[in-house]
């Protein structure tokens, strides 16, 4: 049980696939102008890493080795499919936020990482909870990054006003603002672990 | 189809809507490549080419094959597994006709294959020139423009980044921001300068 | 006698220049065009210039101190940045968009390459764009010239993009800074004593300014008008923060090219991206944003631009 605690936890911080593994920074740029959207893009991002996951490592089996990353995008764009039209039909307004980027998903490298690094070699509840721990850390570090560039965009968060008379500064909901706050906020992950040393 | 819808094209896909510095597509070998002008230049030509052929060939299958059969909610699937078939077809080719070639960005071409501009490129051209199902008038070469000029400007992206990254091997730089950190600040400075095109009107 | 006969290695004969004279004599330069501005738009703009300069030096001891390097606040270079960037501003803003400005400038301008010499971008101009993208409801209002009390005024490059005529506006007015705009890009005949200072003192060489210039002024010749070489080129060239831009932010010693050959190419390149942002873009003013990508393409200029080296082929 402690086993797949830490499968869990690892994702969250250790090996936290943003900040640490630097993986998939492109939907976390392009989403996160906004909490709301960048909540959307984690959960649907978790669904696709959670789904693939488990088939992949009931399936690992039956895979050939030889052929195996076309099965893995395979069985990830099926995943993708499924949330896809899911947006489209119950929530066409965060469908329309996040545009190209939830096809996209197919060839985050979170997804298919795991797949070929973890999945494809564990069983089916490690596995499981590997995936559930990624996305949650993916999810995590998106909503940060979306936090801040919401409230400095636009002053609000997820809607609300925090401070009054705040001039929001419009750069942060641009793609500049987005660079930047990843440029710093690495720096700042970079700073912390050579301090600890 | 005329001059002009191309010029805008051109202006938006390399420029205000640059695919790495707006778009963010193609981050990881643009962090990753650009530290050397020769390898970045390798990466481009190989990512401009695949844009262009897979540009091509996803419209095709979008238009004469999914829209017919009512599949369109294939497209991602279909899209992914062609540009993979394609990317090997292309290696395969190059591999066979030309040596020199394939030593200069032959092992390009199959980190290309998960990279998400290639995919991108196919998803933008389908939500761009396709209205409710049908094919707007020039699409196919709106399409095959619009992938060649977003290769362009990956293309001139990583070009001027891996210019600033060379020279900054000299620069006494704050070993926080060291590589990655202060590449995104870099590009984020890029993408400020680059707003000087928006809003462009001819 | 025997005290002067010194052994060292090369360079033998000195020079009695150093980074804080030449930055202070480009500091003096750049006064006419404030004290123009101070004239034409009253004392907001001395505000704004001190509250840039004040907290430019303040960012830049700041962060030398915390990264423990030489404190070099003395050496002239962050009060020019501080200058430059008030230059850039309307006269009428809010004295915070200063202070952010200059920070800006000074940490992610100059500070996160490395300090002074190592920048790959004007810092001037990485704060001004930042400030554009960020208020441009602040950035984009300005006031009429000799008026001192907030009356609003377009700028004579906006009014041209909006289609209005401008007539009642001459060459003269233009030249003297009789108009709208940003407070130190008004005055040209200040700007150009300022310029006659660096140019007689040989801190800058005339490529790159001449060569913006005359390309602005070709290609807005050329393409300005409905019909073909119709365009105002004098106009352009008074205009906008063309002369302040190219005398005083395109020739930073660091982020421009190092051979002739290059900084003509640099030149050219502004000129080039200059006119076609006021000629087809969305704003009326291009100078920074020409200069900026053109900084981020020095690096790839100076590479095909090398001076051949003797005895190699």
């Amino acid at each position: 049980m402690r086993d797949l605690f830490k499968e869990f936890t690892k994702g969250i911080i250790k090996e936290n696939p943003t900040f640490v593994l630097a993986l998939g920074l492109c939907p976390t740029l392009a989403v996160s102008v906004s909490v709301a959207n960048a909540i959307g893009m984690g959960v649907a991002a978790t669904f696709v890493l959670l789904g693939s996951s488990v088939i992949i490592s009931l399936a690992k089996n039956f895979i050939p080795n030889k052929i195996r990353i076309p099965c893995f995008i395979v069985i990830i764009a099926t995943f993708v499919t499924i949330i896809e039209l899911c947006l489209k039909a119950y929530s066409p307004v965060l469908d329309r936020a996040l545009g190209i980027y939830v096809p996209l998903i197919v060839v985050n490298c979170i997804v298919l990482g795991r797949a070929e690094a973890f999945a494809c070699k564990n069983n089916l509840i490690s596995s499981f909870f590997d995936g559930l721990g990624m996305g949650v850390g993916f999810t995590l570090a998106l909503i940060l990054i979306s936090a801040i560039r919401e409230f400095l965009g636009s002053g609000q968060i997820l809607g609300h006003t925090l401070i009054k008379g705040f001039e929001p500064i419009f750069v942060f909901g641009m793609p500049s603002g987005a660079l930047l706050v990843i440029g710093l906020l690495l720096g700042l992950f970079n700073l912390i672990k050579n301090r600890k040393t | 189809m005329n001059i002009q819808e191309f010029l805008s094209i051109f202006i938006s896909s390399v420029f205000i809507y640059n695919v790495i510095l707006s778009r963010f597509l193609g981050l990881c070998p643009f962090v990753a490549i650009s530290k050397d002008t020769k390898q970045a230049f390798a990466m481009s030509a190989a990512v401009t080419f695949v844009i262009t052929a897979a540009s091509i060939v996803t419209w095709l299958i979008y238009r004469f094959l999914l829209l017919p059969f009512n599949l369109a909610y294939l497209r991602t699937l279909s899209f992914v597994l062609v540009i993979a078939a394609l990317v090997q077809l292309i290696e395969m080719v190059i591999r066979k006709t030309s040596p020199v070639l394939y030593r200069a960005f032959g092992i390009y071409l199959t980190l290309i294959t998960t990279n998400c501009a290639v995919l991108g490129a196919a998803v933008l051209n389908i939500d761009m020139f396709f209205v409710n199902g049908k094919a707007v008038p020039g699409s196919f070469y709106y399409s095959v423009f619009q992938g060649f000029c977003m290769g362009l400007g990956y293309t001139l992206a990583m070009l001027i980044m891996s210019g600033i990254r060379e020279r900054l091997e000299l620069c006494n730089v704050p070993s926080a921001l060291k590589n990655f950190p202060l590449a995104f600040i870099i590009a984020s400075i890029l993408s400020l300068s680059f707003m000087g095109f928006s809003g462009f009107k001819f | 006698m025997i005290n002067n006969l010194i052994v060292s290695g090369s360079p033998h004969i000195h020079k009695q220049e150093s980074v804080s004279r030449i930055m202070w004599t480009v500091v003096l330069s750049t006064i006419p065009a404030g004290i123009a501005g101070v004239i034409i738009f009253g004392l907001d703009a001395l505000w704004v210039i001190l509250v840039a300069v004040i907290a430019a030096v303040l960012t830049e001891a700041v962060f030398e101190i915390w990264s423990k390097k030489k404190v070099t606040v003395m050496d002239g270079s962050a009060v020019i940045t501080g200058i430059l960037l008030a230059y850039n501003l309307p006269p009428n803003v809010p004295l915070w968009l200063p202070i952010i400005g200059a920070v800006f400038s000074i940490a992610v301008g100059k500070q996160v390459f490395g300090g002074l010499g190592q920048n790959i971008f004007n810092p001037a101009l990485v704060g001004r764009v930042f400030l554009m993208a960020s208020w441009p409801k602040y950035m984009t209002t300005f006031v009429k010239p000799l008026s001192y009390d907030a009356i609003t005024s377009a700028t004579p490059l906006a009014a041209l993009k909006e289609g209005k005529i401008l007539e009642h506006i001459s060459y003269l007015d233009l030249f003297l800074g009789k108009r709208g705009g940003c407070i130190g890009e008004v005055c040209i005949l200040a700007l150009l004593i300022g310029a006659a200072i660096l140019l007689y003192k040989g801190y800058i060489s005339w490529h790159i300014p001449m060569t913006y210039i005359l390309t602005t002024a070709v290609f807005t010749y050329i393409f300005g008008a409905k019909q073909l070489f119709h365009g105002d080129w004098l106009f352009h060239i008074l205009s906008g923060g063309l002369i302040l831009g190219a005398f005083f932010m395109a020739t930073d010693y660091v982020a421009t090219p190092l051979t002739i050959n290059g900084q003509i190419v640099f030149g050219i390149g502004c000129g080039l991206l200059t006119a076609i942002i006021r000629i087809w873009g969305g704003y009326p003013e291009g100078v920074s944003y020409a200069i900026l990508i053109m900084n981020a393409a020095t690096p790839f200029i100076d590479r095909y631009t090398k001076n051949r080296i003797y005895g190699t082929s």
